[in-house]
């Protein structure tokens, strides 16, 4: 499948703000089913755009406004070619958990084995996991495409339910929460069962207006598993589950960038200097196409809780500087 | 009754060393037999021949300078007071040519291998692939930084300036206490201290032909310009600070002064499309290299710690693409966490394929269960140290800690042990010291050298920072918990 995607993301400050700097992680990444055939950043004011590639092979934009303004504004659109996976099985042999083991003992993928910002161990976690009755009876695959079942009905989706640096407690006990929420608690709880898991941040094309939970609002996010013994190569494989939409990723996954959680991706993230306090507002199209769009059609923006955008604070100076060690 | 027998009279000194005894730990000054080492003759015949009127008049004008010349530092977690005289011992320490050629070639090994470890580790981890460093200490580090994973640093050096604590065994052997590889401090104290004692003790300097340190500012400075981005000509370096509330405030402005370059504050820099600036009273001018006293963690809030605004925002990327060099790199605390120090010897057999030249203190890391066990069965005994803390704070003097505090440390331990480690206490060598009342009596003492480290070979100053626990039978050295300095003196 062809996608085109418009991203729009627009800040608005309550006074005018000075020396914004700020890095975007939205260009979807190009690798195994995945292309981005177009990737286009406009950003007013005018900037001079750079970029880099993370250590996890995630492409940061980044970019500067010294002068006063009073809004920022980011257009992002992407031409993007996704294919379906075809070597996922149903299930695979028990004895998977010996592969996984040994990846896990080598600490290779060491990232996406222990406890990271968002997705960390609690009381109500494992109060979630007995109730859920996952553990490792079953086959790995088999495991997770249940745990991702599970989720899906023990949880209510419900916009706006948390922040976006909630900790997962708060959606642990609300059993409320946004797709962040769903993927952050799968992500624990994987790596409690020491199945390495990570944290996906990307765009979906919904199958049809009911499991349209996650495109209505700005970006959506997702787990991806190590499997072992399957793909082309019987190499291993991440396989991505949307426990938020209860599947398992296919060609209408857009994947932008991959971390440990959402403190390693967010899409936009930055500083400014100033004293007010900043609106965000976002809007996503995903349109199946063959070209790269042309039509500049208006989004709507939508609020986003994201505040993305943090100012400078006074008040910390002098308790930051007495917290610096000096050896 | 009679006092009979050598063992007395032996310890019997002349004044002023009256109250002098000698215990189990290696004295600087005095064999254990009472005889005065032969390089510290000629001032023990000095302080004998000397007034002792005039050893306080001696005292009392060093503490003169010392304040006229405003030589504080800030003591945390105090209410009142806080910025204070560094305490300052009158008495220089004095280290033969030959020790000092051991300590300088350990040092020059010791940190040339670190540097190999910091530049494997962000980029191929080929120490960790084979096995010889656990891939669990580097990752769980909260000083190691992923975003430095495969980003280029001029000349491959993370480390340049570095200071390395060693402290004397009861049989006189310098071994290493630890590494300080991120913003290591207290250069100040021993320029400053030289330049106090010269003015006090002309003559004793000259007959004892000292070796200079006063070159180090000039040598720091040709280090840092060597580290210019792309050899850009004459770089502009700047010392980037945390401001006038850091402990350190005064050695910032003091180095800064040495070397002739701006004093600057996060909030002076501006980064715009990738080049770091620094406001000036004339405009915008191009920033080439940083000496930065800032951790990491507050280096830039848009890559690191949000809510820090001592930091540049967009620093970090300008760095990352060659722009600007900070020194040092960011990262490197990653390799003087407490647990990694147990690794050291290893670490310099991997790179180098040789034997370490300066030993480690032996040390059981809580992480590893069996050690751990040992940990809590002896903690009367041990030194515990928290792996990610400087500066004293967060640690256990077995021998001279309560029940209390013992089972405070070993809960804490078994919550956390990756944060823990152990060492047996070992009593610092000690050194004569001018106490009041006018006496001399020893005092624990430690050494920090400071490293310029330049790739194969570095710049060390003769000698470095000798700290003293001025309390009397205290171990604790660092400035922060009421520990002095003193000259030191590497003879020719």
């Amino acid at each position: 499948m062809f996608y085109s995607i418009r991203h729009v993301t627009r800040f608005q400050y309550s006074s005018p703000v000075s020396e914004s700097v700020m890095e975007v992680r939205m260009r979807p990444r190009s690798e195994l089913l995945q292309q981005c055939l177009k990737f286009e950043l406009h950003v007013t004011p005018r900037a001079r755009v750079q970029f880099y590639r993370d250590y996890l092979g995630n492409t940061v934009h980044y970019f500067d406004v010294p002068g006063h303004h009073n809004r920022l504004a980011l257009i992002a659109e992407a031409v993007v070619e996704v294919e379906e996976p075809k070597d996922i099985p149903v299930a695979v042999p028990m004895a998977a958990w010996e592969a996984i083991d040994a990846i896990w003992a080598s600490g290779e993928l060491y990232e996406f084995q222990t406890p990271s910002h968002f997705a960390q161990p609690s009381a109500e976690l494992d109060k979630l996991i007995q109730e859920l009755g996952v553990d490792r009876r079953e086959n790995p695959l088999t495991l997770l495409r249940r745990l991702n079942e599970k989720m899906y009905s023990a949880f209510e989706y419900a916009p706006k339910s948390t922040r976006v640096d909630s900790p997962i407690d708060e959606a642990l006990v609300s059993r409320k929460g946004v797709c962040q929420d769903f993927s952050h608690i799968m992500i624990a709880i994987a790596r409690s069962l020491r199945i390495p898991c990570r944290y996906v941040s990307g765009y979906v094309y919904p199958r049809s207006e009911q499991d349209g939970r996650s495109t209505t609002l700005a970006t959506h996010s997702w787990v991806e598993a190590w499997i072992p013994g399957i793909g082309s190569n019987q190499q291993g494989l991440w396989v991505g589950f949307d426990p938020t939409s209860n599947c398992v990723c296919g060609d209408r996954h857009i994947r932008a960038a991959i971390g440990r959680d959402y403190a390693d991706v967010p899409p936009t993230k930055g500083v400014f200097k100033g004293r007010a306090t900043s609106e965000l507002t976002v809007a996503v199209r995903v349109m199946p196409t063959n070209a790269p769009a042309d039509d500049k059609e208006e989004l709507v923006l939508v609020p986003a809780s994201n505040s993305g955008s943090s100012p400078v604070a006074d008040h910390h100076w002098e308790q930051m500087q007495q917290q610096q060690q000096q050896q | 009754m009679t006092m009979t027998g050598s063992a007395l009279d032996r310890r019997k000194f002349p004044a002023p060393f009256e109250n002098y005894e000698l215990g189990d730990p290696f004295d600087e000054m005095f064999h254990s037999s009472g005889a005065p080492r032969q390089h510290y003759q000629e001032i023990y015949d000095f302080l004998l021949d000397l007034p002792a009127e005039e050893l306080r008049l001696h005292k009392q004008a060093a503490d003169q300078t010392f304040l006229h010349q405003g030589i504080t530092f800030t003591v945390y977690g105090r209410d009142e007071g806080t910025e204070r005289i560094i305490p300052h011992d009158l008495l220089p320490r004095i280290i033969t040519a030959q020790e000092w050629g051991k300590v300088e070639a350990g040092l020059e090994q010791r940190i040339h291998a670190l540097n190999l470890f910091l530049r494997d580790i962000y980029h191929e981890g080929r120490i960790l692939a084979d096995g010889v460093v656990p891939r669990d200490i580097i990752y769980s580090c909260k000083h190691f930084r992923r975003e430095m994973r495969g980003v280029h640093v001029p000349k491959g050096n993370y480390l340049t300036v570095v200071g390395t604590d060693l402290i004397r065994l009861p049989d006189g052997e310098f071994v290493v206490l630890e590494d300080n590889l991120r913003v290591p401090s207290g250069v100040s104290y021993m320029l400053t201290s030289r330049q106090v004692l010269k003015r006090i003790f002309p003559k004793l300097y000259q007959a004892c032909e000292v070796r200079p340190i006063d070159h180090y500012g000039q040598a720091l400075l040709a280090t840092l310009r060597n580290l210019s981005p792309e050899g850009r000509p004459e770089p502009t370096v700047v010392l980037l600070s945390p401001g006038v509330y850091n402990s350190a405030y005064f050695e910032h402005s003091f180095l800064a002064r040495q070397m002739g370059i701006q004093l600057v504050e996060g909030r002076d820099l501006v980064v715009h499309d990738n080049i770091v600036y620094m406001r000036t009273t004339s405009g915008l001018r191009r920033v080439d290299v940083i000496y930065r006293r800032i951790d990491d963690d507050f280096i830039d809030p848009l890559s690191f710690r949000q809510d820090s605004i001592l930091g540049v925002p967009g620093l970090f990327n300008a760095y990352r693409t060659g722009n600007v060099t900070l020194a040092n790199a960011i990262g490197t605390g990653v390799a003087d966490d407490k647990a990694l120090y147990a690794y050291v010897p290893k670490i310099i057999k991997y790179y180098l394929g040789q034997d370490a030249i300066l030993q480690n203190v032996e040390t059981f890391l809580a992480s590893d269960p069996t050690e751990q066990k040992h940990i809590l069965a002896n903690l009367d005994k041990f030194v515990v140290k928290a792996v990610g803390e400087s500066g004293g704070y967060g640690m256990l003097i077995g021998p001279h800690s309560t029940k209390e505090q013992q089972e405070e440390f070993g809960r804490k331990i078994i919550e956390d042990p990756r944060n823990f480690i152990a060492q047996p206490t070992i009593s610092l060598s000690t050194a004569p010291c001018f106490v009041e009342g006018g006496n001399i009596e020893p005092r624990h003492i430690d050494l920090r050298p400071y490293i310029l480290y330049q790739g194969e070979k570095s710049v060390i100053v003769p000698g470095g920072l000798t700290r003293v626990a001025l309390r009397k039978g205290s171990l604790v050295v660092n400035s922060s918990q009421g520990g002095g300095s003193k000259d030191t003196w590497v003879l020719n």
